[in-house]
């Protein structure tokens, strides 16, 4: 008895994670049987059309322009807040006195709600009552007031301000924690030979920490790539096309217009470019961390 | 490694086909209606209708089981005291459909919970309720024109039995013919009761019009003139000839550009259910729009509802094309700084040969029952309740979001010293003589956006007025497969 449970004991042990996975992959497959038909919201599954959806999507100037305008968001947000987050981690990852406040207040951003976020940007950018109107004015910076959300050449810089000012945070304690995990020999070793601080940091600190960095700016452009709740709230999508997403554009197909087959078959299309993206940068993270051994 | 990958895909293309056949079957043509009536206390209808084709676009409506309830009048006392409902509403008309629920309350006992959600995702929040058999809601507040999604989605209750039953009782022959008429009724079938009569008038501000000797515009070339000289006489006052709402979204942008092209003398669709958005109406219709923007509210296009409506009541715009209870909000303390300080008039019209005054029926929402309703005998008499005559006077009589969808409310002396009569009065003959409704086919929503994207570009200058409208005229053709 005991040995036949000791036997189906790993068995059971892994059981819960299969479940898990078994699940997760269902949705999977069911997005993909989605997306070789002509569905709707109420006829899921109606008329087999084989792979017309992703040539269509491939065809789809409005998608491929989406794609665009999210490369774009995503890679521009990634690269600024990294880079903040890298410097106001290096500023605060020494024990000063004041540091532990300053590190509770950096992170405030983070725990707003995203539509909280939106609805904060939405008014402070807010032509007729905006606070940042009202300051470019009084400074004599601008003769009458700015639309920020309601220019096609300042509305996608607009929404990255807001997601730079969310998100940098996140990025900050990615890197703190990594700045804080580095080994003290290579320092003392360093201070014994009487490095300067910039040899120090460019021939120690940001060799070490580019692994980090790199996985921070992963971390961080996957979810940049999803960016939905900014756009909605800010401009939904406009103006123009100007701040249209991919992910914003997908809710539109699927919930504005009930075509969740060709929904459907949008959505892998980004998964499969979320995922060569991804495997791109884990490719060079590991390449480089080999270079560096 | 490549065989492994090639076998991969292999499995998930050859299980995404199994999974699209396992499929359950389409409804496809199911000819035969059957009607089954019992006096006074139920009557079920099960539905089962056909793929139908029509000149616009191709509409099919699948099988449904519809249960209609009708209610003896008068209701005996008591007999619904202590039940409840859902009553998804959208923000603008918080306050009339919580007005409506506690009037409801008071006179049956009956609690009506009043689910509040924004107007840009009234209908995908109603089509996800049904679709996924959630049934949250009972009674759905929906914009008309997205009535035949909501009906070929199997949102609503085909309401036609109550109407016929309830006729004479709740005066029907009272309500405006077009909001009767058009907010209810796909294929002749009729889906839902007139909630919200909207429609486009022009405001302008007195003070500023006298201010600048001007006259109120009857043409849309009128108009930009007086908008130009407002803005370029109050440089630096942070003052606007117009405010122009082009915020990208289809109620608020589409409904702007309705108003010129209804004035231009264009439609969307010709008599036959051709598109023909890119006639030298539409085109001249959207040209003007283009250049009225510079004088504009900045900047028209992240201008919605709460933003002109911000500026109109703040003194800082002189001309609002808006919806009919601008005035009394405008007239209302609380929130305006320009109390009696305002006019109205028809929508101004184009220029040409088809030049045309006209009422566009922008934004409109009646109010129906879900498939799913969980109580629809309740359901339904609340929306007996809100048809009634009185009741719609009195939901009119508050600043509630509201405007009145029955000829006898615009009568009304309780209404009309709300509104001022010259209000009432431009209303009802708007409505009356020259009503432009928006499509109501389930195709709308997808031309819909189409439209609203071209409008956007053209509004932001990334296309001209005639390739915008051009590149729309191609999508619709291809979407309607004309």
């Amino acid at each position: 008895m005991n040995v036949t449970l000791e036997k189906r004991t790993p068995t059971l042990m892994i059981l819960p994670i299969v479940i898990i996975l078994v699940v997760m992959i269902s949705f999977l497959f069911y997005v993909i049987g989605l997306s070789v038909t002509d569905s709707t919201l109420s006829k899921p599954f109606k008329d087999f059309v084989g792979l017309a959806n992703f040539q269509k999507a491939l065809a789809d100037q409005t998608f491929i322009h989406s794609i665009g305008n999210t490369l774009i968001f995503a890679f521009g947000v990634t690269a600024i807040e990294t880079f903040l987050g890298f410097v106001l981690a290096l500023a605060l990852y020494t024990e000063i006195r004041a540091g532990r406040i300053l590190r509770t207040l950096a992170m405030l951003p983070l725990f707003t709600p995203p539509v909280a976020v939106a609805m904060i940007w939405r008014l402070i950018y807010d032509p007729v009552s905006g606070f940042l109107n009202h300051y470019l004015f009084k400074f004599g910076l601008i003769e009458r007031p700015v639309a920020f959300l309601g220019r096609a050449d300042l509305a996608m810089p607009s929404i990255m301000a807001a997601d730079v000012w969310q998100w940098t945070p996140f990025c900050f304690l990615l890197i703190l924690a990594a700045l804080q995990s580095l080994p003290t020999e290579p320092y003392e070793a360093a201070a014994v030979d009487g490095a300067s601080s910039w040899q120090v940091f460019w021939r120690i600190t940001l060799p070490l920490v580019t692994p980090s960095l790199i996985v921070t700016f992963l971390f961080r452009l996957i979810i940049a790539l999803k960016v939905f709740d900014l756009v909605f709230i800010l401009t939904y999508g406009g103006p123009g096309s100007a701040t249209q997403v991919m992910s914003f554009y997908i809710y539109k197909v699927g919930f504005t217009m009930f075509k969740t087959g060709y929904a459907a078959a949008l959505t892998l299309l980004v998964f499969f470019m979320v995922a060569i993206i991804s495997t791109i940068l884990t490719t060079g993270r590991e390449l480089l961390m080999r270079w560096q051994r | 490694m490549r065989k492994a990958v090639v076998t991969t895909l292999g499995l998930l293309v050859a299980l995404s086909m199994i999974l699209a056949a396992c499929a359950p079957a389409t409804p496809q043509v199911v000819e035969k209606e059957k009607v089954v009536e019992k006096p006074v206390v139920q009557t079920v209808v099960v539905e089962k209708e056909k793929v139908v084709e029509k000149p616009v676009v191709q509409t099919v409506v699948v099988e449904k089981k519809v249960e209609v309830v009708v209610t003896p009048t008068p209701v005996p006392p008591g007999k619904f005291a202590g039940r409840s409902i859902n009553f998804i509403a959208i923000q603008p008309h918080t306050v009339a459909s919580k007005a409506l629920a506690k009037w409801f309350e008071e006179e049956t006992g009956a609690r009506v919970n009043v689910l509040i959600v924004p107007y840009g995702n009234v209908t995908e929040k109603e089509v996800l309720d049904v679709t996924s058999g959630a049934g949250e809601y009972d009674v759905m507040e929906y914009w008309y024109p997205m009535l035949g999604s909501l009906v070929e989605n199997g949102v609503l209750m085909d309401l036609t039995e109550w109407w016929n039953t309830h006729a004479q009782e709740i005066k029907a022959d009272d309500f405006v013919p077009v909001f009767r008429d058009v907010f209810t009724t796909i294929e002749g079938r009729k889906y839902g009761i007139p909630y919200d009569g909207d429609l486009h008038l022009l405001f302008y501000n007195t003070t500023l019009f006298k201010k600048h000797n001007l006259q109120p515009p009857t043409t849309w070339d009128e108009y930009l003139a007086a908008c130009k000289a407002i803005t370029e006489a109050e440089k630096g006052n942070d003052i606007y000839g117009c405010g122009i709402m082009g915020a990208k979204i289809p109620l608020i942008l589409i409904g702007t550009y309705l108003n010129r092209l209804a004035g231009f003398g264009g439609s969307f669709f010709d008599e036959k259910g051709n598109p023909t958005i890119n006639s030298p109406e539409a085109v001249a219709a959207l040209e003007a729009l283009v250049a009225q923007l510079p004088y504009a509210l900045p900047d028209p296009t992240a201008v919605a509802f709460d933003e002109l409506l911000g500026g109109w009541l703040t003194g800082r715009v002189g001309m609002a094309e808006f919806w009919t209870d601008l005035g009394q909000m405008t007239d209302n303390p609380e929130q305006s700084k320009i109390i009696g300080e305002w006019d109205v008039v028809p929508m101004p019209k184009g220029t040409g040969p088809k030049a045309k005054v006209a009422a566009p029926l922008n934004a409109g929402f009646g109010l129906g029952v879900s498939t799913l309703a969980q109580d629809k005998e309740l359901a339904l008499e609340f929306i007996r309740f809100v048809a009634r005559p009185d009741i719609n006077v009195r939901v009119n009589t508050i600043v509630g979001g509201l405007d009145p969808t029955r000829l006898s409310t615009y009568d009304a002396p309780e209404y009309r010293k709300h509104v001022t009569d010259k209000l009432a009065d431009a209303a009802k003959e708007a409505v009356l003589s020259r009503p432009v409704p928006w499509p109501t086919d389930a195709k709308w929503a997808e031309l819909q956006d189409v439209l609203n994207e071209n409008l956007s570009l053209a509004l932001t200058g990334a296309k001209t007025p005639k390739q915008a409208l051009d590149d729309t005229q191609a999508e619709w053709e291809k979407i309607l497969g004309k």
